[in-house]
């Protein structure tokens, strides 16, 4: 067994583990706080889960009526998780690895889509870490989860890039892999991310959801549209 | 008409408030382990999910008057939670044995640092939470660092000195049930009928501290309003302090002890309706947090005044004669009232139908700039710098309309108005919602 086929195997495996695992474990310890205070008042207007999920999704838009900060700061998250997603669910290798362990897959998009979406995640990336480390807010607000993140979440697109040197229908036409060591580089920086992913915010993507809905609620009941 | 010798005097009353404080004699590790244990006891599901989802964007403090006002990332809204998810971090949360490894413990120099960032440079606005991304609610953060402090003897000065004050003598800057009845005989006197403990009414009138002695006014005018609708109501002298300083400074216990108070003469009287004055804060207190002993909601309703009023007039129950012609006005609307308490649309019903212009800040309603003086923070004599760069952001906000008049329905909120127009020889005039209405009320 060489390199590539611990990253594909054993390591695999045991990196989803704990991914699985860490952010199950995660989850239910939230869950097995004590709950908060049901509201004691009548609420000024009915506002129910489909009202909270509704308002967790127009979130995701910019909120007008607050001092504009500089626009690329606003701009610049967006780029980057679309563009993760972007490049995780669209390029063709990605489908084919995500079918090998799951049996499913969907269509991939153009090649050309994929390199500009990679191009522009890696330069946002770059841009919110140079926020980061010039902006007196963000500067001391960071703590070691963030840059290690940060970090965590950029090996997987360098190391990716540095696997891309032909088309993707032609790697997929190789029956085995041919930069054996590269792939297993960036295997092993993915699975890193997901050994990582429920100990730091990356654990975001799980808590947006009932955090925003949370907040809606409890404005929502007021009459407060947040 | 507004005594400013009163008002001065007021001033001058919490410049002396630190000397009548009694700090608790504690030492540094009792301190540290009564803020703990009230994290720990108020740390449920709500917060530890907003704990834990913060990505450190700093996007709150785009809507944060304080660090707006300085450029100083102490102020950070997320940062004042700090120390909160520390001590989740280390102590609940669902790697708290590897957390404690990288995590430090808190320590009292810290809780003694977080005095300022939860006190002087947080009115628990909640401003925050209306940009933040993943939905925080911080305000409900630093509430529960102000009980934390307060229970390790951290809470300033001022604020314990009242709330020990309203603990203890159930009294707030000298005012009970002597100084209310003194100040009802003299509005009596005017001609203005104010039943005062009836036995039972539909409706209990509650007032507040900077009503009885500055804002008489106001009063006056909800009792000719409430008089003018032919309504059976009243004021309760051992319930008509709508201001809670136990939420201002951080003491449960004493909250509810000030709710209960209300409460408890509203059930005696058999009240369907209690009525707040122009106090923000009193709000979300009762109407939104009150309950009664077993916890269930409140058998009567809770309207803030300015609500009342604009629920009267918009029910066609209450008609206001047409006032100055041409004359431009604005809102501003309270955190705690607005933000806090979803009083939004009634305060400018009433406005409306006085038949003046009026012009909406940019922003406005829930997304509003608070006026820097809320929750306390007027009272704190060494935050007045900070408070006044806070209270220019509102002050540009209110020229920027054009209005000769802003109008508030908040009584702290009017205080600060009312030091930063005198501090800034500002010509803007001042008013409250219901002595408008009031002056309006057909002969």
């Amino acid at each position: 067994m060489d390199l590539l086929d611990w990253a594909r195997g054993p390591l695999l495996t045991g990196a989803i583990a704990v991914f699985v695992a860490g952010v199950g474990w995660r989850l239910f310890c939230l869950w097995r706080m004590p709950p908060a205070h049901g509201p004691g008042a009548p609420a000024r207007h009915a506002f129910g889960v489909i009202d909270a999920v509704a308002a967790s999704l127009t979130r995701m838009v910019p909120r007008g009526g607050f001092r504009p900060s500089a626009t690329l700061v606003t701009v610049n998250p967006y780029l980057f998780h679309v563009g993760l997603a972007v490049i995780f669910f669209g390029y063709a290798p990605h489908i084919a690895f995500v079918r090998r362990l799951t049996g499913l897959s969907w269509p991939a998009l153009p090649d050309m889509v994929m390199y500009l979406a990679a191009a522009l995640t890696i330069v946002s990336l770059l841009m919110a870490l140079l926020f980061r480390l010039s902006d007196a807010v963000l500067k001391k607000i960071s703590s070691a989860d963030d840059w290690i993140t940060w970090t965590i979440t950029f090996l997987p697109l360098i190391t990716g890039m540095a696997l891309v040197s032909e088309p993707s229908a032609a790697t997929l036409a190789h029956e085995q892999a041919i930069y054996r060591g590269p792939l297993a580089i960036h295997l092993l920086s993915l699975e890193l991310l997901l050994v990582w992913f429920p100990f730091g915010k990356l654990m975001h993507a799980f808590l947006v959801l009932p955090s925003r809905m949370q907040l809606a609620t409890f404005f929502g009941r007021r009459g407060v549209h947040s | 008409m507004i005594d400013r010798d009163v008002f001065h005097g007021f001033l001058e009353a919490i410049h002396h408030l630190p000397e009548m404080a009694q700090p608790a004699p504690l030492s540094d590790d009792e301190r540290v382990s009564r803020a703990k244990s009230v994290m720990r006891a108020k740390t449920d599901r709500g917060l530890a999910l907003d704990l834990e989802a913060c990505v450190h964007c700093g996007y709150c403090s785009e809507a944060c008057h304080f660090y707006q006002g300085t450029q100083d990332p102490r102020y950070s809204p997320s940062r004042k939670l700090d120390l909160l998810r520390r001590v989740h971090a280390r102590e609940s949360s669902a790697f708290a044995p590897l957390q404690r490894l990288f995590t430090p413990d808190i320590t009292v120099a810290e809780l003694q640092a977080w005095q300022e960032l939860v006190y002087d440079a947080c009115t628990e606005c909640g401003r925050c939470s209306m940009i933040c991304p993943m939905g925080i609610n911080i305000a409900r953060g630093v509430n529960v660092m102000r009980e934390a402090l307060f229970e390790a003897g951290l809470a300033p000065l001022e604020l314990m000195a009242v709330a020990q004050e309203q603990a203890g003598r159930g009294t707030v800057f000298g005012v009970g049930p002597a100084e209310l009845k003194r100040t009802l005989d003299a509005l009596r006197a005017q001609g203005i009928a104010i039943p005062l403990d009836e036995p039972k009414a539909d409706i209990m009138l509650v007032s507040t501290v900077i009503d009885v002695l500055l804002y008489q006014d106001a009063l006056a005018a909800t009792a000719r309003i409430l008089n003018h609708l032919g309504l059976n109501w009243t004021l309760r002298s051992a319930g008509f302090e709508a201001a809670n300083f136990g939420l201002l400074s951080g003491s449960e216990t004493l909250q509810k002890a000030a709710t209960k108070r209300l409460v408890d003469e509203a059930l005696a009287i058999g009240a369907r309706t209690v009525i707040l004055p122009e106090c923000g804060h009193a709000y979300p207190a009762l109407r939104w947090e009150g309950r009664l002993d077993n916890g269930d909601p409140l058998p009567f309703e809770v309207l803030a005044v300015s609500e009342f009023v604009g629920r009267e007039i918009t029910s066609g129950r209450l008609h206001v004669t047409p006032g100055e012609q041409g004359r431009k006005i604005t809102y501003h609307d309270a955190c705690k009232l607005a933000r806090h308490g979803g009083v939004m649309d009634e305060p400018r019903a009433a406005l409306k139908a006085l038949g003046m212009e009026l012009t909406e800040t940019t922003p406005t309603a829930e997304k509003n700039w608070c006026c820097g003086g809320g929750a306390g923070a007027f009272l704190i004599n060494r935050a007045a710098p900070l408070r006044h760069k806070a209270w220019e952001i509102k002050r540009r906000q209110i020229d920027d309309t054009g209005a000769d008049t802003v109008v508030v329905s908040c009584a702290s909120c009017r205080l600060n108005f009312m030091a930063g127009a005198e501090a800034d020889q500002w010509s803007t005039r001042i008013d409250s919602v219901v002595e408008m209405v009031a002056r309006q009320l057909p002969a």
